[in-house]
């Protein structure tokens, strides 16, 4: 084979592996670490999203934070102000983290309907709502 | 009324750019009327404009004039002096005038550094891209509008999280960086138009890519730095989208650096260094117009605004299409006649930019992904989790990492003797035994993680230091010298993989209840919680807790704060950090159970200190590189 053919044929074999291996690992990366984002009143209506990893997002109810006063245990509700969600869970609460504020928090959605939350995200910004409660309170006024 | 001067400067400073920026059409209507000696006086009063502008919103941050929306929203009355100057780039309007302000410093150095410019058009891209980006800011984030006629008494103050020294310096740092990508972008499209993409256009512009990406480093690895301390949460790296919208350029123009190597040595791989320093700009434009437009929380939020979305949206399209046309039109350059083999510099530098690429690719694929996603299926959200990113960068941490240290014993064209190899190879394994056997005998454990950073870690060092060795003792000294700016830059790479290993291996994290006098033992460390007191500063109101902690060999103290800003109506942790050269020891203060009892996150964190020396040899690197490639290139 002429030379320079080789060498380009060479060049275009390792960028064609290179990009195959690129996407095995966004598809695989992507079908296994993507968080879906569900409202409190998608959750209640929703039976088949039980057990996965998942992300409810909402306001946290004014006076429904339950603090325990020997472990890190916590429990609030959030809503959408259509449906409420229990969400419960063992940890330090962020900063911004406080009752009237936007939250988004990741976990599964347990049994008995209530969130059992593995970290608990407060946007860095105290006027942040998920996006998703500013729509439903837009329709509201609507 | 100084306000409406700054504003008034901001405007002449858009409409003389854009004259600017037309040299080049009048030029090709006219090829008599050449007016580029124009453009270097044009270039001095746009810089001298926007620095006016720049500096008089700066004065009204200082006198707090809270007549001016943008500091009422963004200062206090009680914020201390420096915080009030930096706050001046805290938010979107002011950044934007920053970057403008850098953009104009670039160009002027440009002018300043750059010996012939008789017919060099490059000035006048960069004037259009600086007249765009005023355009931008006085249409839609005028920073000098006012707040009348009722004028507030008080400011709402500046986010507490910037209340810091690393922010006051990161964003000047990171947008030299970004801003620094125009110069090769400005640089290939005249040469593009005037047909010049040689190998004298590619050593010209290597130096410059090398500065900017130097600022870009330093920029991000400050960043890193200061998400460590401030935000509480011990990580130096988020794969948060706006850190990727940095990486991703960072990534570009280290690809950059390496073709463009290429292109002026054996004149390779031209039209791809094109095409790239067009992509890395590209990037950078996408980073500023992703971060700034809001659009990465939703597509919604980008309709909250939909007049910045859509202008950014269309500066970005102007740019990135313009270029792509003018390269798909005047990419005529030809294949230099000699070829080059699978055992080539040439082909190492090849795999390495489609390494960098690709990955960079799939990093802002990821970033974007949600976007797609919401605009496919109607509306419906979704994040991508670290994992995806985690698991996309190993693989091409390695692939890059035994690259750099193959390449640098190739030589160009074909490489005779590989035999140099097998001493590495032999050394290289010889030292990691070392390595491993010292961390299983200090840690007493190993991961998958540290083990593999100590492999990358041993053969870019071993491989670095072995590739400046010569035959003759003469040529030794004259090697070192070219070669000491990459050199630190590649060895930087090995102490950063290093760190990042042994800090995912070897940290510990717990969350705990301690009360008043309790003592917490964590990795044979222990953590004793002294007191709390309450404490008013100037601006805030706070609880400090105090720690005594114990190590095999020292005792000192920590202090945590959670603090609280009234005026924003804020709370803030101020971790307490004790950084050594092998282990930071880590405490943020968390909340009040009961009396006396809080609960806290405790941390230690193993060679996260070497994460940014690593990045900060890196930055030096670069630096030493770019001041000597000036210099070459002028001999």
């Amino acid at each position: 084979m002429h030379p320079l053919r080789k060498q380009r044929l060479i060049t275009f074999l390792v960028i064609f592996f290179a990009i195959s291996i690129a996407i095995l690992l966004v598809v695989r990366g992507l079908s296994s670490n993507l968080n879906l984002f569900y409202t409190p009143t998608e959750l209640k209506n929703s039976s088949e999203i039980k057990g996965i990893n998942i992300r409810a997002g909402g306001m946290v109810l004014k006076d429904s934070v339950v603090k325990s006063k020997t472990s890190l245990e916590v429990q609030f509700q959030i809503t959408d102000y259509e449906n409420n969600l229990l969400v419960k869970y063992s940890g330090v609460l962020p900063d911004l983290f406080s009752e009237d504020a936007g939250v988004v928090v990741q976990g599964n959605l347990a049994k008995d309907g209530s969130f059992q939350a593995t970290e608990v995200l407060a946007k860095h910004d105290e006027n942040y709502m998920p996006p998703e409660v500013a729509n439903a309170l837009k329709k509201d006024d609507s | 009324m100084i306000v409406e001067v700054g504003f008034l400067f901001l405007i002449s400073a858009m409409v003389i750019s854009f004259m600017g920026s037309l040299v080049p059409l009048v030029w090709s209507f006219n090829k008599e009327t050449n007016l580029t000696s124009l453009i270097s006086p044009i270039i001095v009063l746009v810089f001298l404009f926007t620095l006016s502008s720049l500096s008089i919103l700066i004065y009204s941050f200082s006198i707090d004039d809270f007549s001016v929306k943008y500091v009422a929203q963004n200062s206090n009355i009680n914020l201390p002096i420096y915080y009030k100057l930096s706050a001046t780039w805290g938010a979107h309007e002011g950044s934007l005038l920053l970057w403008i302000f850098l953009l104009c410093s670039w160009s002027l150095f440009y002018i300043l550094k750059e010996k012939d410019l008789s017919k060099d058009i490059t000035g006048s891209i960069l004037l259009q891209i600086i007249f765009f980006f005023i355009a931008f800011t006085v249409f839609t984030s005028n920073p000098f509008e006012r707040l009348l006629p009722v004028v507030p008494q008080n400011g709402v103050d500046l986010n507490p999280l910037l209340q810091d020294f690393a922010f006051t310096i990161h964003p000047p740092i990171l947008y030299l960086g970004y801003a620094g990508l125009a110069i090769p972008f400005a640089m290939s499209v005249s040469s593009l138009l005037q047909n010049s993409v040689n190998q004298d256009w590619a050593r010209r512009t290597r130096p410059w890519v090398l500065m900017a990406t130097g600022f870009l480093t330093l920029g991000i690895t400050i960043g890193s730095w200061w998400a460590y301390y401030e935000l509480g949460w011990g990580g130096w790296w988020f794969w948060d989208p706006v850190e990727n919208a940095a990486f991703v350029p960072w990534l570009m123009a280290v690809a950059l650096i390496h073709s463009l190597i290429v292109s002026e040595k054996r004149g390779h791989f031209k039209n791809w260094s094109v095409l790239l320093s067009i992509l890395a700009f590209s990037m950078s434009l996408l980073g500023t117009f992703l971060v700034r437009s809001g659009i990465l929380t939703s597509v919604h939020a980008f309709a909250l605004d939909p007049e910045r979305g859509v202008f950014l949206l269309g500066i970005f399209t102007y740019f990135v299409i313009g270029s792509l046309i003018i390269f798909s039109f005047k990419n005529t350059n030809k294949i230099p006649e000699t070829g080059y083999t699978t055992t080539s510099k040439e082909f190492g530098f090849l795999l390495n930019n489609i390494f960098l690429v690709i990955l960079g690719i799939a990093i802002m694929f990821g970033t974007l992904f949600p976007l797609i996603y919401e605009a496919i299926f109607d509306g419906k959200q979704i994040s991508v989790g670290r994992p995806y990113y985690d698991t996309l960068i190993i693989p091409f941490a390695i692939g890059l990492a035994f690259l750099q240290v193959v390449a640098l014993f190739f030589s160009w064209g074909k490489t005779e003797n590989l035999s140099i190899l097998k001493a590495l190879a032999i050394y290289s394994f010889l030292f990691f035994i070392l390595l491993v056997s010292i961390s299983y005998l200090v840690f007493e454990e190993l991961y998958f993680s540290s083990i593999l950073s100590l492999v990358l870690f041993t053969i870019i060092l071993l491989g670095n230091l072995l590739s400046l060795k010569q035959k003759e003792r003469s040529k030794y000294l004259a090697q070192i010298y070219t070669k000491t700016g990459s050199t630190l830059a590649h060895i930087g790479t090995a102490f950063f993989v290093l760190g990042v290993g042994f800090v995912s291996s070897y940290s510990f994290e717990r969350e705990i209840i301690l009360s008043k006098g309790q003592t917490y033992e964590l990795a044979g460390n222990n953590f004793k919680f002294e007191r709390i007191i309450k404490e008013s500063q100037q601006n805030y109101s706070a609880d400090k807790a105090t720690f005594t902690v114990e190590s095999k060999n020292n005792s000192f103290t920590l202090n945590t704060e959670k603090r609280f800003y009234p005026s924003s109506n804020q709370v803030m942790s101020e971790a307490g950090i004790r950084p050594t050269l092998i282990k930071d020891y880590y405490v943020t203060l968390g909340e009040e159970l009961d009396t006396d009892i809080w609960s806290f996150r405790i941390q230690i964190k193993t060679l996260v200190r070497w994460i940014w020396f690593g990045a900060l040899l890196v930055t030096i690197g670069t630096f030493i590189s770019s001041r000597r490639n000036f210099r070459h290139r002028n001999e």
